[in-house]
């Protein structure tokens, strides 16, 4: 075969590699922006006699912002990393049954149950059960549960 | 994506992939012979049944698969068949062979491993078998000394090289125990003079995995393995750690390591001086024969290289495992060797894109370490070939001839295929 064949399809060969390349780079560029989003429904909001919201339910999230799930509030609910728990938690700040809360006369409160690390409401640490309402932060190891209407 | 959309960019890619394989063969056939090749049409029956039944595998075992990844390294492999034939016809019919069989185990891992995470529940059994395999070929009887590295295993007619399926399962290993300790890894307590540690009982069995793993590897003389188990290390723990001084404290560990293994070892200092001083004259006829020949092989090349099979890559001691990248540089010339990186940063590319988009920790850091593991790999031997830091032998991932490597490669592909199908963390967006 002619030398000048063998450069010619060399060439071709080394464009094709090229386009190969070009068009994997296009196809995974092509995927970004068609990322499902998340939609957040509306909650309305309930009042109670005295027109605050009552807390209905807990948003978790981890110390990154990031979502981990949001919890009905009912009866007594404990927080901790035992999977006994009704909020388990895989947060390694957390201990084994760190807090629990509790609805009296109509109101939320949270109890710190021995922990090692403590419970904060709005960075403040709880020694006694305190109320909490709609909107407070309720931090156990490094994990954050909002008070949602 | 869609998944119509996804399959049509899979398949056209793998077609790609086989067209550019067949063409390098075909191109390299008459290159030296002046003649198209006979068997073409076998070759071209047998690579494009083995990489269409992956990808209809892949389509169906793993929904939702990254299109991309299987692709970009079946090419990687194609081509690195297509320069072992033009190197060695007899290793190019072995390693034929090990290709198909990659592919098999390719398939396998996707088939055997459902949901990547269920491996997140054997942190320390991973981590054993792993050093099982590190520590392999000490054993007396089985273990066999090849070119001055006691890195092979032979069991009856069969060799290889354990630690390659050691490095994937130490990836796993360390993703999965990161993974759940990463936090505290993350806090320092402790205080040793200015610098704060971590608690030592959470760093102890990383630090034990990594001391064996590097005293295992000096015992074996294997330095490109040694190298890149250390890198993989610093690039995980940082990665899960977010903390800049793990990196800090992985380059001065890094650098008291190679001084020390400097002083203790003839055959380090070998290595460094012939990284110096390759060209000298006292040198380049001799222990720096091999390198010199690499380098004068990527000259030769120059930008578009000499065209496949019209090079002499053959001069090359080695060429067809430790200096296959110059052989291409000889014949495809700065474009070839560039279009190949390139290759590597695509599949790089898709790993730490993968590992940004999931929830899950274990399935981010595997992705990471995944990744990780085929960048540095290539860093590492390309490096070497170019003399930018000194030669370690060790194989350039999918290309390269050896049968434990791509194997081992295959099965790493197709566990970042599987977590790549698996979407984590959607539980939490109702």
């Amino acid at each position: 075969m002619a030398p000048a064949a063998l450069i010619l399809l060399k060439a071709v060969f080394l464009a094709l590699l090229y386009l190969f390349v070009f068009w994997a780079l296009r196809s995974a560029r092509s995927e970004l922006g068609t990322e499902p989003r998340a939609v957040v429904a509306p909650v309305s909001t309930p009042s109670s006699s005295d027109g605050r919201p009552v807390p209905r339910s807990l948003a978790l999230t981890d110390e990154h912002g990031a979502t981990i799930g949001a919890v009905p509030l009912s009866g007594a609910v404990q927080v901790g990393r035992s999977p006994s728990c009704q909020i388990p938690l895989t947060d390694t700040f957390a201990s084994s049954i760190h807090a629990r809360l509790f609805a009296r006369d109509g109101s939320w409160f949270v109890e710190d149950l021995g922990s090692t690390n403590g419970t904060y409401v709005n960075e403040r640490r709880v020694t006694a059960p305190a109320e909490i309402k709609v909107g407070d932060r309720v931090r156990v190891g490094r994990t954050l549960l909002e008070v949602r209407p | 994506m869609n998944a119509l959309l996804r399959w049509r960019t899979q398949l056209g890619l793998t077609l790609g992939a086989i067209v550019l394989s067949v063409g390098a063969y075909v191109l390299v056939t008459l290159g030296l012979t002046g003649e198209t090749p006979h068997g073409v049409a076998g070759f071209v029956a047998l690579i494009a049944i083995a990489y269409l039944a992956a990808d209809v595998a892949i389509v169906n075992l793993v929904p939702g698969a990254d299109p991309i990844l299987f692709p970009t390294a079946a090419l990687l492999a194609g081509l690195g068949y297509a320069l072992i034939y033009r190197l060695n016809a007899g290793l190019a019919a072995e390693q034929l062979g090990w290709l198909i069989l990659g592919l098999a185990l390719f398939v396998l891992t996707l088939v055997l491993v459902r949901d990547h995470r269920s491996l997140d529940g054997y942190t320390y059994t991973i981590g054993l078998i792993g050093l099982g395999f590190l520590l392999l070929p000490i054993v007396p009887k089985i273990g066999e000394t090849i070119n001055g590295a006691r890195l092979w295993v032979r069991l009856g007619p069969i060799s290889f090289q354990p630690s390659e399926a050691g490095k994937v399962l130490l990836v796993v290993f360390m993703a999965s125990y990161l993974a759940s300790h990463r936090e505290l890894l993350a806090v320092a307590t402790r205080r040793i003079g200015p610098i704060r540690i971590p608690e030592p009982k959470y760093l102890g069995p990383l630090l034990i995995a990594w001391g064996v793993s590097l005293a295992v590897l000096f015992i074996e003389k294997d330095l490109g393995s040694s190298l890149l188990f250390f890198a993989i290390f610093v690039a995980m723990l940082w990665a899960g750690t977010g903390r800049a001084s793990y990196l800090v404290l992985g380059i001065v560990l890094f650098a008291i390591a190679a001084l020390l293994g400097y002083l203790a070892f003839p055959h380090v200092q070998d290595r460094v001086a012939i990284w110096f001083h390759a060209l000298d004259p006292s040198y380049i006829k001799d222990r720096g024969y091999q390198l010199a020949q690499g380098q004068f092989a990527l000259a030769t090349g120059g930008i578009g290289g000499t065209g496949l099979g019209q090079g002499h890559p053959g001069l090359i001691p080695f060429v067809a495992t430790d200096f296959i990248f110059a052989a291409i540089g000889e014949e495809l010339g700065l474009l070839g060797t560039v279009a190949v990186l390139l290759l590597y940063v695509v599949i790089v590319a898709r790993g730490l894109r993968l590992a940004l988009t999931q929830q899950d920790p274990f399935t981010k850091l595997l992705a990471i370490g995944l990744s990780s593991t085929i960048a540095l790999q290539t860093f590492i031997i390309v490096g070497g070939v170019t003399r930018l830091i000194p030669l370690t032998g060790i194989t350039l991932p999918f290309v390269s001839y050896g049968g434990s490597s791509l194997v081992a490669n295959f099965v790493l592909l197709g566990l970042l295929v599987r977590a790549s199908g698996t979407r984590t963390g959607e539980a939490s967006h109702p």
